[in-house]
């Protein structure tokens, strides 16, 4: 802990931590600190000079070590004789401020007459007005008018784009260069800069793609004025017309909060739509980022291909149907096929759909097939027992911590974690990275631990083995609390540990958080590696309190949930061995991403689905239910740290579709099951009485929010403009095993097999940009998603007499996709890297031996 | 008289580095490291009250002394991006008594023990910059410069580096981040080069001026003493006066400290050119406050602090010198445009207020300047000057606050009269940026030069 | 490309820093050099030698006035205008070569010879009216003598381009 010094603001004393930024201690002394440049998550640079303050010293007696006092017994200060710029300086015992006096404000007022002699004012047709901090500051400062002649300024151009997603208003830009340091210190993506200099210092970048960043978006958030604006909201609404509604992002894990600005539109006949998405604050989640996945991704919320009525297969052709109909006759399919009815749940339904969905398989029989969708990864037992301790915050890590990234491309599978993570790495945290390819982590990586594919468990087990022959087991927490040590241990004599140096890292830190992902592995193999993450945390005790544990970069929002309420992928496996005759698939679309997936389905004698898009899956059903996407529904997702967090209603249906776990309960209706409930609140509540870790998760309690430093979102003169108060609740994670004292830990020895490597192996990789249905239809991202594509290593692709950029063939059982060839010397050999949803046919979700060719002329 | 510093003068193939070694080269750098330990070379320096000659007058043994012995990793970066207009010196240093500057820079070096040596050229030094490294290899070989220098078991190494046409380079944080590839914008201090985490690649580093390590060997040689016998108490040492403007005899003048400005300009450099009166003084380029020449001026010796109880500048004593035919509205016009074009852009006050400056007075040089603008070029000045983040805006203010003070009527003749007194200067000034104006033939910009 | 044809430069330069960023603006020169300009290629393959965004390098080649991202004739002239040269005539020195040259200020001639452009303090104040010609120094200048140094250039134009630094 840092010492805690007394300073003075305004003839009152403080005692704050020493070396706290000014403006950071002023503002959480309730003193507002004007700041275009300064961001409280970024290194200070004293660019603007708004956050001008008188400072001075007490003066300290050199030899009594006791303040000089002058003739009213008051300590004599020594101030600076100029003002300074409070961003720029640290607190330190006896610090004296002003920020009232005449001589600041004078020296403020200052400021924003220069800033304002070559800004436009423009605020009537500028985005950003309305949510401004140099509308907001020129307010409360500056001389109302202005000494400059107005033919004087710099014309300068007005629309520059920085890529397809942002757009630069040179004019309006004040070269507070927020932008630039976010991308290049915060993110590591060097691409803004400043061009020419003097007063006509400009943004400018010529990264391939243009501003080639995945969080680009933020720089728009952060910017004090409208310099930088989006192409997707861009002359879109004026702020104050817009209702904020919390939400949460449907794509990944990490489960950023976003606010979903909304307004009664004219283009929708007066329905209220999103017109942007923004983030919303939750320090202890995505603080007060996103990527441009989440801000640009909502447009399937209201796209004009979204499937609007129940339909119903006559024949060859979709009949239109009521709902009552729909339900009868849903409810009779799954009567009739009773236990001989598989259950899959996509990666986004929420809590709630899942719940419903689960008293549904317990209407229909007593198998209760409940699948999730994509069936790559399990190992809710190793989260359930060694998951990251409640509180973890990867930006609280310090260099005495160390992270481990395994069988993850991390920025692609959770782009804000991978922020964090890289923050951290920034920081002075042992960030290592354990993966069969080089990621972009690699870049940040204290160390890397490079395998072979299939490699992934004999990895983590020889870091267990490590910690063996180390003597860094916990000898206290294992004595008293662990089963299956001694078949553990036993294993792990004589196991090869691939990577000691690397391993010593990890071992040798106070706090040891995991990723662990499922990039290369069967799901078979990812069970393995999440149960050898677990026996090596709960072997070092690194579980049960914050910054320790096992995180999996789940394939979706809501993987977690899913998981929770009982659902999993090794059922999915189970019943695509030996499939159903009947499949009853909610908000997922197996045909359309997996081979294997689709060769069953298109046999299965009946097939009902819930879907906001007539995807390949849909386009096999016998009966499509439309469902809601997350903007038009209340509900809750759990993110991969296991918190439950709540999403509201932020605009009307589509069509008559209607959320899942109403469509669920409507039926079990049919099926003999409860009267659905009225609200997801009171879904959430029967959660809270019969799932035990949900017991907290009731909606008052995830709906609470507390104040968070930095004070963003606000409209006071501070950070306004930087993200969206948070006001639908930060949470609540719930405790894993570790942390319920009475509960014991088991740890069992693992399979470490790699997988027979005979010929070229197919590895589905995940890429963030991707053609699933959701985020293809927003138009916006177009030219960020690739053509579909295979990575190949130059030598394979020799062998092969395969070109860079060709035009292959990927050889998938009965099917054929066409994509092109990546030839690279990054690939490893007898590895081809086939990213996932990227084709419009099916490819794989899981690695299997397969063929690449030339496509015969 | 014999020169410390442009011994070139005395000895014209001092250049060469046997001539050099001949006339007592390296000595100083021999004694430090054979006969002295660091602390005692940072001692002497601190004894002799160098002063830095690079315009702030900071005692180079207290820079020194500022940087931590612990510290595993310091350099010494040399600063010769000599850009003030008016000044000179350095370029003949380094061009005619290059070793001289070499040596100095080792002696530094060893008393910090540095890891190495960077000496930053401006880039119009392109001819000069590339003898300079044949230079550092003459060293090398001699066992002066690289690997266990003079058998001592210490290692450093000197590198040039070019810089590419920027005045704010020779701030020297900066000229730290131009070294490091970085835009040559000043860093926000603390911390200072000296510090941790504030010098090249943020690691302790000493920033000298290339005629202050000049000085350095002289003062190894003969002692602080004898050094203290030249100039005055409290600006001891010889000085390099660059002499330019109306003076009849421009150049530079090696001279002690002390020296008056009439001695210097009517004794040594032969006074007004074409028998002209003196009517003002710039004794530091561009950036400090104009003298009126006055007899109590020109009886100012030309000291740190004389200079400034005038309400001047020393700085690096470029003095420039207008006699009575000058226009001073235009004079701080051409000073006003300069840095307007030189400043970086990072900070408000400077940016904003340099050009604002820049646009007031193309006005006027145009004759379309009002009471207004008067009235701004008292404001705008005082509004910057003080709160921006390096002194390039202090610089920036001085000559337009001296010359509207002391020359209020010749500004008010300009804004009286309606003919454009100035107007391909104005035209010049419009020019915002340079190069932006020309257009390219179509030959040339599609066949490349 | 520069990696092929300098490789050996670029070590050079690689080897003076412990980081290869600082060696950025040397590349920067030595593309200048090879291609007479800073293009966006140029600026590619400079930042691609120093593992930087290509943004970076345009970056750097903008702040500085010695970079140049667009062509420039064979012949770049550079006239110190500042105060102290302008004390001894520059400005009209200036005047009259443009007007010699026939171009305006910042301009290129129509044989793509001769770039004039003014330029702030060069360090040789006390050898005005003065030049840099491809950065190297032409002082105590009058008409007369440019006139003949002009002539000779254009002379040798027809043979070979002077590079910076030969």
């Amino acid at each position: 802990m840092a010492d805690i010094v007394t300073i003075t603001i305004d003839g009152q004393d403080f005692q704050v931590p020493a070396g706290t930024n000014l403006v950071d201690a002023a503002k959480m002394l309730g003193t507002d600190i004007p700041v275009f440049c300064y961001h409280p998550k970024m290194e200070p640079v004293g660019m603007c000079r708004m956050c001008l303050v008188e400072l001075g010293s007490i003066s300290v007696n050199r030899e009594t070590g006791e303040p000089d006092l002058d003739e009213n017994g008051e300590p004599v200060v020594r101030w600076f004789p100029k003002l300074q710029t409070a961003c720029t300086q640290k607190t330190y015992e006896g610090m004296v401020i002003r920020t009232t006096t005449e001589k600041v404000v004078a020296g403020r007022d200052d400021i924003l007459e220069f800033i304002l002699t070559s800004h436009p004012l423009d605020c009537p047709v500028c985005d950003k007005g309305g949510e401004c901090p140099l509308q907001n500051l020129t307010m409360a400062y500056g001389p109302g008018q202005s000494r400059f002649v107005f033919t004087d300024k710099l014309n300068l151009d007005k629309h520059v784009p920085l890529g397809e997603l942002i757009y630069l208003d040179r004019e309006r830009c004040i070269q507070c260069a927020r932008c630039v340091r976010f991308c290049d210190e915060l993110v590591g993506d060097d691409v803004l800069a400043f061009h020419e200099r003097g007063r006509r210092l400009q943004i400018v970048t010529i990264s391939d793609p243009p501003f080639d960043t995945k969080f680009s978006g933020n720089t728009t958030d952060i910017c004090p004025v409208g310099a930088l604006t989006t192409t997707d909201f861009r002359f879109g609404a004026r702020p104050w017309e817009l209702d904020e509604v919390p939400t949460i992002c449907p794509y990944c894990p990490v489960g950023c909060n976003l606010s979903a600005s909304t307004r009664l539109d004219r283009d929708t006949g007066g329905k209220k739509i999103i017109k942007r998405i923004m983030p919303r604050q939750n320090e202890e989640v995505n603080e007060i980022w996103i990527c441009d996945k989440g801000r640009f991704g909502h447009h399937h919320s209201r796209s004009t291909e979204r499937i609007l009525h129940p339909m119903i297969r006559k024949g060859d052709e979709l009949v239109t149907v009521d709902w009552a109909t729909a339900y009868a006759e849903v409810a009779a399919r799954l009567k009739k096929y009773g236990d001989r009815t598989g259950f899959v749940a996509g990666p986004a339904l929420s809590n709630e759909d899942l719940w419903e969905l689960r008293k549904l398989t317990r209407l229909v029989g007593e198998q209760r097939q409940r699948g999730l969708w994509p069936a790559t990864m399990s190992g809710i037992e190793a989260i359930a027992q060694a998951g990251a301790g409640v509180g973890t915050r990867v930006q609280d890590m310090g260099p005495g911590g160390a992270i481990l990234v395994i069988a993850s491309d991390f920025e692609e599978e959770a782009p804000i974690w991978w922020l964090q993570v890289k923050q951290a790495a920034d920081r002075g945290v042992k960030v290592v990275v354990a993966n069969a390819r080089g990621t972009k982590l690699d870049k940040y990586a204290a160390a890397t631990m490079p395998y072979a594919y299939g490699d992934a468990v004999a990895v983590m087990n020889g870091l267990a083995a490590r910690a063996r022959s180390r003597k860094k087991i916990a000898r206290s927490l294992v004595e008293s609390r662990v089963d299956g040590m001694d078949a553990l241990i036993d294993s792990l004599k004589g196991v090869k540990v691939p990577h000691p140096e690397a391993a010593d890292l990890l071992l040798d830190a106070d706090d040891l958080l995991i990723f662990a992902g499922g990039e290369g592995l069967t799901l078979a193999q990812h069970g393995e590696l999440m149960q050898a993450a677990a026996n090596l945390l709960i072997l070092t005790a690194h579980v049960g309190r914050p910054n320790n544990g096992l995180v999996a970069v789940w394939p979706g929002a809501n993987v977690q949930g899913a998981m929770d309420m009982g659902f999993s992928a090794e059922t999915t496996a189970a019943l695509l061995d030996d499939p159903p005759p009947m499949w009853f698939i909610a908000e997922a679309d197996p045909a359309g991403e997996d081979v294997r997936a689709a060769e069953v389905i298109a046999n299965a004698e009946c097939v009902v689905v819930t879907s906001l898009f007539m995807t390949e899956t849909a386009q096999q059903a016998d009966i499509i239910l439309p469902g809601q996407s997350f903007a038009e529904r209340d509900g809750t997702f759990t993110n991969g740290m296991r918190r439950v967090q709540r999403f509201y209603t932020a605009q009307g249906p589509i069509g008559d579709s209607l959320p899942d776990w109403k469509i669920f309960a409507h039926i079990g209706r049919q099926m003999g099951g409860d009267q659905p409930r009225i609200s997801t609140g009171l879904v959430m509540r029967e959660i809270t009485e019969k799932v035990f870790r949900y017991a907290d998760m009731g909606y008052p309690n995830l709906a609470r929010v507390e104040k968070q430093f930095p004070d963003v979102g606000g409209d006071d003169l501070y950070y306004g403009g930087t993200a969206y108060t948070n006001t639908g609740g930060l949470g609540v994670q719930w405790k894993t095993n570790a942390e319920h004292e009475q509960h014991r830990l088991t740890v069992r020895p693992v399979n470490v097999d790699s997988f027979a490597a005979d010929g070229l192996q197919l590895i589905p990789v995940r890429v963030l940009y991707d053609r699933g249905m959701w985020f293809r239809v927003s138009d916006v991202m177009d030219q960020r998603v690739p053509a579909p594509y295979v990575e190949l290593n130059e030598a394979d692709a020799a062998g092969l007499g395969i070109a860079d950029g060709e035009q292959i063939a990927v050889v998938l059982g009965e099917r054929t996709v066409e994509v092109r060839a990546r030839v690279n010397g990054k690939t490893p050999a007898g590895y081809a890297l086939l990213p996932m949803r990227l084709s419009d046919a099916p490819t794989l979700t899981v690695p299997a031996a397969g063929v690449v060719q030339k496509i015969e002329e | 008289m014999t020169h410390i510093l442009l011994r070139d003068l005395d000895i014209p193939d001092i250049w060469q580095f046997d001539t050099y070694v001949a006339n007592g080269g390296y000595e100083g750098l021999k004694k430090a490291v054979q006969e002295h330990s660091p602390q005692e070379v940072i001692q002497i320096v601190l004894e002799s009250n160098l002063r830095g000659r690079g315009g702030a007058g900071f005692p180079a043994g207290r820079k020194w002394s500022f940087i931590p012995q612990d510290a595993p990793i310091k350099y010494v970066t040399v600063n010769a991006d000599e850009s003030e207009p008016g000044t000179f010196k350095d370029r003949q240093l380094l061009e005619k008594n290059p070793h001289q500057v070499i040596e100095g820079a080792m002696i530094a070096a060893y008393a910090i023990q540095a890891a190495g040596v960077y000496i930053y050229c401006r880039g119009e030094f392109w001819d000069l910059a590339h003898a300079l490294e044949e230079r550092i290899e003459e060293a090398r070989q001699a066992n002066l410069v690289g690997e266990n220098v003079l058998g001592s078991g210490w290692t450093c190494d000197v590198y040039v580096h070019l810089g590419a046409g920027a005045y704010i380079c020779g701030e020297e944080s900066a000229l730290l981040n131009s070294l490091q590839g970085l835009l040559g914008q000043p860093r926000v201090r603390p911390p200072f080069p000296a510090q941790i985490g504030g010098g090249l690649y943020y690691q302790p580093t000493v920033v000298n001026n290339v005629e202050t390590l000049a000085n350095v060997p002289w003062i190894l040689v003969n002692g602080a003493d004898e050094y203290k016998k030249i100039g005055t108490p409290q600006s001891p040492g010889p000085k390099i006066f660059c002499m330019s403007g109306h003076v009849a005899k421009p150049g530079n003048y090696e001279l002690p400290l002390g020296i008056t400005f009439r001695e210097l300009i009517f004794e040594h450099a032969g006074g007004i050119r074409d028998g002209k009166e003196l009517k003002a003084i710039l004794p530091s380029g561009a950036s400090g406050p104009v003298l009126v020449a006055t007899d109590e001026v020109l009886d100012t010796p030309l000291t740190y602090e004389d200079v400034a109880a005038l309400g001047s500048t020393l700085g690096s004593a470029s003095i420039i010198l207008m006699d009575e035919d000058t226009d001073m509205v235009w004079a701080a016009a051409k000073m006003t445009h300069f840095f307007k074009h030189e400043s970086c852009g990072k900070c408000t006050p400077c940016r904003e207020g340099t050009y604002w400056l820049d646009r007031i007075y193309e006005r006027l040089l145009r004759g379309e300047g009002t009471q207004h603008d008067l009235d701004m070029l008292h404001v705008v000045p005082k509004q910057m000057a003080p709160v921006t983040l390096c002194a390039l805006g202090e610089f920036a203010a001085n000559p337009v606050l001296s010359t509207v003070t002391q020359f209020p009527e010749e500004y008010e003749r300009y804004i009286q009269r309606s003919d454009a007194p100035h107007p391909e200067m104005a035209d010049a000034m419009s020019t915002v940026t340079r190069g932006t104006t020309g257009e390219v033939p179509e030959a040339v910009a599609e066949g490349g030069a | 490309m520069l990696a092929d044809k300098y490789a050996d430069r670029i070590e050079e330069i690689f080897a003076k820093y412990p980081d290869k960023r600082s060696g950025i603006m040397d590349l920067l020169y030595l593309a200048q050099e090879e291609y007479g300009w800073l293009s966006e290629d140029a600026l590619r393959e400079v930042a691609a030698l120093c593992d930087v965004d290509p943004t970076q390098a345009q970056s750097i080649a903008g702040f500085y006035t010695m970079f140049s991202e667009k062509p420039k004739g064979k012949y770049w002239l550079q006239v110190c205008t500042d105060l102290p040269c302008a004390l001894r005539g520059a400005d009209q020195f200036y005047r009259e070569l443009c007007e010699y040259l026939g171009v305006e200020d910042g301009g290129t001639t129509g044989d793509g010879l001769f770039t004039v452009e003014q330029v702030m303090c060069l360090a040789a104040c006390d050898r005005a009216p003065m030049l840099q010609c491809n950065f190297h120094y032409y002082e105590n200048l009058d008409m007369e003598t440019i006139k003949a140094l002009i002539e000779q250039w254009r002379a040798r134009a027809l043979e070979e381009v002077p590079e910076p630094g030969e």
